[in-house]
């Protein structure tokens, strides 16, 4: 084998690598809309803002108290959990029963909300730029293939592996709570049809309250996953909103494993579009691929979801 | 559901338009300056530097005893990085409040906006930080420029080409944003011109997660300079991230701003070492009062300034200076002062020479910094340099 | 002429005499942006209002209408001539809307919503990356062709009474009421053998129209755009909702009213609240959602509605 055919092949593994890694972070930001979408049949415009706040609380937890970011999950997780409950029970419910000419209120107070978290944060925290120095940050761990005679060198890096394994637990997790648990039946029956779920007697008002906390805990998770290796800053949300509905749509809406296969296709077209189309246009795939699958296939990657 | 109250939101409303009036009424004896900053949106972090270090300037010219007696104060007002509120605010500053100059702003598209308003009024306005080239490029009379246009933020980088490196292949990564694409157009025809091979230029989507895919595309071209032009964090990760994929070209060099942040060294730790960055100003570099607005800055804020945060101290001082030696205080005789500005500055000398395309541009030499020990250290020009550079850097696996 | 149409004619005659009024440029500028704004709010109120199709992405048309008004203009086109960017610009964002159309509307709820966010997305991208068109992130910039506010003033105002008129017209003719079948009940309006596809289509042409209107108007009043100011998510398309829909979403005046409250007290936040005046922002935007569940028009009408059958009640027992 010619070393420039090595070359491009290392090429190709590290690209395919990079992809399949941050598609799964991708998928748990994914996981928390998808799951909100589902049941709420709202677009929660506050989502990014959500794991913002949660990539504070890992901040400050690791700054104050020296708790890695990988320990305080068990902090974030039901701290957002929490958060989401309150935001559904205080917020979201009364404008909910009000009767409106569009449904879309709930959305719009999730525009509002999202103002209020990041500006909030940039007046408690300022504008500046953190991170969460770990001393793992940038650990790598090289894989040296031997292939006809030529040594290809990939490269895994520690903490976005962390992430994906972590990540992976908490959609099995959550699959297995919405397929086995009692909680997770009533969760999948309202999601399919509020009114009859209401009739079966499943009180719907605590099954909104636990899906958003649910949904909010899941991208909290992502935040704190997320600091390692990235940085955050108040306004650090939108972008991730944006990301989140793409693969949501990508799965089809409400559809867990489908989901997680958005979060990985997202994070697999990133990659190799940048290095084998062109960087400049690199979040342009997500969407062009979400558009496609529109058209093409509208009940979702899986053929699952609800057109 | 809790019972609406109209009325108390038609009270706010009634009290919140009251108040906007009281300003007109409460103009003071002090000088006024209008500056219009970023101080929420993604800008906000420099719009806060520059915030302080405006204060820190003003604090110590009044303490002074002012300009003629007079004390001077700035309006500053939050344009959140938007170019028409940036209009708003400056249209008001100049209608309304009456204020004949005006200082600030941070990005290229707020910076234009407002150099397009300042000209329609033909009230002066000094550029503080905004790059692109085309601001000082209009043949307009009322706009000074401070800082120098982004096509020359690499004058010190092409030296260090010329001298020491004699590259003969690039790579370039640059952001996609008006200071990005000029920054790097300004070095692919400096390459193109020198002989020097691009092999790879791509602009990309600021705030990207994973870098690695395109890094590992560079690797495989094997450029002897990786260049990058990131505003912010972005620079962090880029270094962080080729360190992983043990990405070694005989240098990695940054075109300005987020390479030269503090928080560069901060987030990307180890991997920021040997990493060079053009720039415009370092704590090191020997203009009077530099040193002491560096180190002042750090203890009274708690945090290092980079050169946005001097550019607008040294913004403050241009300004008293000017008003020092204008004949009154008026937009025309200002701005006549202005033009005639000749000083030393802690950022560096400012003279507002007009040639080529450019009017009334500050023009200076930039410099190189290079990140040794985890510390921004001058490495070129020669003269001035506060440490040697290390070039070729060693392969990321060689290090310790 | 009836009562009720003459007091409705009363605050367009006030707005008419504005510039008489007043010749500073900070409040003409602000009233400029209200009238933009109004007619951003209007055009996404016949399809999200009264069409009930939530679009999350009409940055999509602002940002194409400026962007054909700006490439005449660098192409050679002098600024004056600029001004045909109002209807070419318009048509343009009509053509690109057309093709959303096609691509959506086979698909309801949030996938219209959503989908049209991707492609503003998408042309954003292109708008950064197709360099020798658009001039990239370095944006385009001309002198624009009057210093006199006052011009922009009328101008902007002649395009939201026009926009005013055609919705109105179009509501009281037959697609208007389609309009509203659709939002009501889809299924039902298309078992009343409505095509139901092509009168969405038609209220997102109308609409996509008077957006890249407004996006050519703002290109020729500001004199330069950038991609990420006129394809901006938050900025543009998720203002747009919410100046409708806190006004009052499928009301006559709820836009305006969200338009003028919008660019109004986000100033006046702005200049009072210092560096926080978002976070109020962002609470007046929830109470005005708790309060005012229909906008501000919807639920004060609502109410007024209420109480004057109550009092009509009360007479007659």
């Amino acid at each position: 084998m010619s070393p420039q055919v090595a070359g491009q092949l290392e090429l190709l593994g590290q690209v395919l690598i990079s992809g399949i890694l941050l598609g799964g972070l991708y998928s748990l930001i994914g996981l928390g809309m998808s799951l909100i979408m589902g049941v709420m049949k709202i677009i929660n415009l506050a989502h990014g803002e959500l794991m913002m706040v949660a990539m504070y609380i890992t901040f400050w937890a690791f700054t104050l108290a020296m708790i890695d970011p990988y320990v305080s999950l068990l902090i974030v997780f039901p701290l957002m959990f929490l958060l989401g409950v309150s935001v559904q029970k205080f917020l979201l419910t009364p404008v909910m029963e009000a009767d409106t000419v569009l449904p879309q209120n709930q959305v719009l107070l999730t525009v509002g909300l999202g103002l209020v978290l990041s500006n909030l944060a940039l007046l408690l925290f300022t504008a500046n730029y953190r991170s969460v120095p770990v001393s793992y940050a940038s650990k790598t761990i090289y894989w040296d293939l031997k292939l006809g005679g030529q040594t290809i060198s990939l490269s895994f890096s520690y903490p976005f592996l962390l992430a994906f394994g972590i990540a992976g637990v908490l959609g099995a997790s959550l699959f297995l709570f919405l397929a086995k648990t009692d909680t997770g039946r009533m969760i999948r029956a309202t999601a399919q049809d509020k009114r009859a779920a209401a009739l079966m007697g499943i009180n719907t008002k605590r099954i909104t309250y636990i899906t958003f906390g649910l949904g909010a805990a899941l991208v909290g998770a992502a935040g704190a996953l997320l600091d390692p290796v990235y940085y955050l800053y108040p306004q650090i949300g939108g972008p991730f909103t944006n990301k989140a509905f793409v693969i949501t749509i990508l799965g089809g809406l409400g559809d867990i494993p489908g989901a997680v296969l958005g979060g990985l296709v997202l994070g697999l077209a990133e990659s190799l579009g940048s290095v084998y189309i062109s960087l400049g246009y690199k979040d342009a795939f997500g969407f062009i691929i979400f558009v496609l699958v529109l058209i093409f296939m509208p009940r979702g990657l899986l053929g699952r979801g609800r057109a | 559901m809790t019972k609406p109250r109209p009325m108390q939101l038609v009270t706010l409303t009634l009290l919140a338009l009251g108040l906007t009036a009281a300003p007109l009424l409460a103009q003071g004896k002090t000088f006024k300056v209008g500056v219009p900053l970023p101080l929420t949106g993604a800008e906000a972090k420099f719009g806060e530097m520059e915030k302080q270090a405006y204060e820190m300037a003003l604090d110590e010219i009044n303490a002074k005893g002012g300009v003629k007696g007079t004390k001077l104060a700035l309006d500053i007002q939050d344009s959140g990085g938007k170019p028409e509120t940036a209009t708003a605010i400056v249209e008001k500053f100049i209608t309304i409040d009456k204020y004949p100059i005006v200082v600030g702003e941070y990005s290229s598209q707020c910076s234009y906006a407002v150099a397009g308003v300042a000209e329609k009024y033909k009230v002066p306005y000094l550029v503080v930080t905004g790059a692109a080239d085309k601001i000082t490029q209009q043949g307009w009379k009322n706009v000074y420029r401070l800082n120098p246009p982004a096509s020359l933020y690499n004058l010190g980088v092409f030296n260090f080409f010329e001298n020491v490196a004699k590259p003969k292949t690039i790579a370039i990564l640059y952001e996609n944003t008006d200071f990005g694409t000029s920054t790097s157009k300004a070095m692919k025809e400096y390459c193109d011109a020198h002989g020097v091979n691009v092999v790879l230029s791509e602009g990309y989507q600021a705030g990207g997660v994973d870098f690695k895919p395109i890094l590992q595309k560079v690797k495989s071209l094997r450029p002897d300079i990786v260049y990058m032009v990131s505003y912010l964090m972005d620079a962090s990760l880029l270094m962080r991230q080729s360190k992983e994929l043990d990405l070694n070209p005989q240098a990695f060099i940054g075109g300005g701003a987020g390479h030269t942040l503090p928080e560069f060294l901060q987030n990307a730790a180890e991997a920021s070492e040997y990493c060079m960055s053009a720039t415009l100003w370092t704590p090191q570099v020997k203009y009077p009062g530099a040193k002491e607005f560096f180190d002042n800055f750090k203890k009274k804020f708690d945090k290092e300034p980079d050169y946005h945060g001097v550019e607008a101290y040294a913004a403050a001082y241009v300004l008293a200076d000017t008003l020092k030696r204008a004949k009154s205080f008026t937009a025309d005789d200002i701005r006549t002062a202005l033009a005639e500005t000749n000083m030393m500055t802690a950022f560096g000398p400012v003279k507002f020479v007009s040639w080529g395309q450019f009017t009334n541009q500050n023009r200076m030499d930039t410099l190189v910094l290079q990140v040794i020990n985890r510390k921004f250290e001058t490495v070129w020009p020669k003269e001035g340099a506060s440490a040697k550079y290390v070039f070729p850097a060693p392969h990321w696996r060689d290090r310790k | 002429m009836s009562r009720k149409s003459l007091i409705g004619l009363l605050p367009v005659a006030a707005v008419l005499l504005i510039p008489l009024l007043t010749q500073s440029p900070y409040l003409l500028h602000m009233f400029i942006l209200s009238l933009l704004w109004i007619v951003l709010g209007q055009s996404w109120n016949l399809l999200g209002g009264y069409t009930g199709q939530i679009s999350y992405g009409h940055a999509a048309f602002f940002g194409v209408g400026a962007y054909t008004t700006g490439i005449m203009v660098k192409s050679g086109q002098s600024p004056s001539t600029a001004w045909w960017g109002l209807l070419l610009g318009g048509l343009a964002a009509a053509v690109v809307a057309a093709f959303i159309g096609w691509v959506c509307f086979r698909l309801r709820g949030s996938y219209f919503s959503l989908s049209v966010l991707a492609l503003s997305e998408v042309l954003r991208l292109v708008a950064v990356n197709w360099n020798r068109l658009t001039n990239g992130a370095e944006g385009i910039l001309f002198i624009p062709a009057f210093t006199q506010k006052t011009y922009y003033y009328y101008i902007v105002f002649a395009l939201a009474a026009v926009n005013l008129g055609v919705i109105r017209w179009v509501m009281r003719s037959k697609p208007g009421y389609y309009f509203l079948a659709i939002r009501e009940d889809q299924d039902c309006a298309e078992s009343l053998g409505i095509d139901t596809t092509k009168y969405k289509l038609l209220s997102l042409l109308i609409s996509a129209f008077f957006t890249g209107a407004a996006g050519a108007f703002y290109m020729n009043y500001m004199g330069f755009i950038d991609p990420g100011i006129v394809f901006s998510i938050p900025d543009i398309s998720i203002m747009m909702i919410l100046v409708t829909m806190l006004g009052g979403a499928a009301t006559k005046w709820g836009p305006a009213v969200g338009a003028i409250l919008f660019i109004l007290v986000s100033e006046i936040f702005r200049v009072w609240v210092g560096s926080g005046h978002l976070l109020f922002f962002g609470v007046l935007i929830i109470a005005i959602i708790i309060y005012f569940p229909n906008g501000i028009v919807g639920t004060l009408t609502d109410r007024w509605a209420r109480k004057r059958r109550l009092q009509g009640a009360e007479a007659a027992a």
